[in-house]
């Protein structure tokens, strides 16, 4: 099948479940991804209306992960919609084994995905002729080389869990060597090295918080970063407090980063986040043989459960 | 574990953050560690990373 064929196709079946799902008051909200303001952009959308299903799309730039936004729209007693790619459902298992979202509060769109663009890549930015091809899967040829830098170690293309997937299952990347490459080539660098490159991309932040609300695992109420008494990091916009707060965001959801890659998306000023959370990601691999957060339902979160087995470094 | 580890991927020395088990009853364990901490430590000299905040 077309790739265009796939997403008209995934689009239409999307909205008549949307719809069914809204009008039989299955759900009360369905949350999912609307075209944005010119091509290359969705935006979330959050319908209740039956008869505003036609907003509804999907094509390969529904970059965004939708799963946090369940924290602000599930209700007791009453169920909302979301749609979810493969990278997405894992923030939603992560959010039910932490409680903050109960299974029965919510209805699970999968979409097995075949790679996200990166309009960043995409040569001439854009542009309507370069990027509507791409949209629209009119392009001759899939452009894996202008997709996310995640999708290329896609472990989860097919979403983890489901109440209806609206497409055939897509198999996981195979190529599994290249995927904490950064990683080791950063950890072979001596302390100066690795700190400088880190100076140079703290400095620039501009503390926004943009990478704390997109991320699925940054789910607490009151944060510690917007408190003033007590002041637990300060507001300075500096390297030392810009430092500060990085580290303590990357390991304030070590072992519930789920590696969709939020944080490094939405960072206006290109930070790579998703790097410092990987490091934890593959820490936790190698000391307790934990799969990435959110692959397994019933497998519990590496830093939330102690067996004897643990590895002790500190005797 | 992972903390050690993440300070040390954003460029701190290894030296400067350590952890060890030691009960109240180890108080000779307790001071040859700190001793041992203490010359690593003087060793690196100052530290100098995050230290652009002035009170
Ligand atoms: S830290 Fe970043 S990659 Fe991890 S779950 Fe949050 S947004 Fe996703
Ligand atoms: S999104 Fe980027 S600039 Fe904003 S706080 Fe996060 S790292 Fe800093």
């Amino acid at each position: 099948m077309s790739e265009k064929k796939a997403h008209q196709e995934i689009t239409a079946k999307l909205r008549a479940e949307c719809k069914r799902l809204l009008e039989t008051g299955t759900v009360h909200t369905v949350i999912g991804f609307a075209p944005g303001s010119m091509p290359g952009r969705t935006v979330p959308v959050f319908i209740t209306n039956p008869q505003e299903v036609a907003q509804l799309t999907w094509n390969p730039f529904c970059a965004a992960n939708l799963s946090k936004y369940l924290l602000d729209h599930h209700q007791p007693g009453g169920k909302a919609a979301i749609v979810v790619k493969g990278c997405d459902s894992r923030g939603i298992v992560r959010l039910l084994q932490d409680n903050q979202v109960l299974r029965d509060e919510v209805h699970i769109l999968g979409i097995p995905c075949r790679g996200q663009y990166d309009h960043r890549k995409i040569p001439g930015g854009l542009e309507v002729e370069e990027t509507e091809p791409l949209e629209q899967g009119t392009a001759d040829v899939a452009h894996p080389e202008l997709h996310l830098e995640k999708c290329a170690y896609c472990e989860n293309p097919t979403p983890v869990i489901y109440d209806l997937l609206l497409d055939d299952a897509v198999a996981p990347s195979t190529d599994s060597k290249g995927r904490f490459t950064e990683i080791t080539d950063l950890e072979a660098k001596t302390a100066q090295e690795k700190s400088t490159y880190w100076d140079d991309h703290f400095s620039r932040c501009l503390r926004c918080y943009a990478c704390r609300n997109a991320c699925p695992a940054c789910t607490c109420r009151e944060c510690v970063f917007d408190q003033f008494d007590p002041d637990w990091v300060s507001k300075r916009n500096n390297l030392t407090e810009n430092t500060a707060f990085h580290l303590i965001r990357a390991f304030h959801v070590a072992g519930r980063c789920v590696d969709c890659g939020e944080c490094d998306r939405v960072c206006p000023v290109q930070i790579p986040l998703r790097l410092l959370n990987r490091k934890i990601i593959k820490d936790l691999d190698e000391l307790f043989e934990a799969p990435t957060p959110g692959t397994d339902l019933n497998v519990k979160p590496a830093l939330g459960d102690f067996t004897p087995q643990d590895p002790d470094e500190f005797h | 574990m992972i903390m050690k580890r993440l300070l040390e991927f954003a460029g701190l020395e290894p030296e400067r953050f350590q952890a060890r088990w030691i009960s109240g009853s180890e108080g000779a364990k307790f001071a040859a560690t700190v001793q041992e901490i203490t010359e690593q430590i003087k060793k690196l000299g100052p530290n100098t990373k995050m230290r652009d905040t002035d009170e």
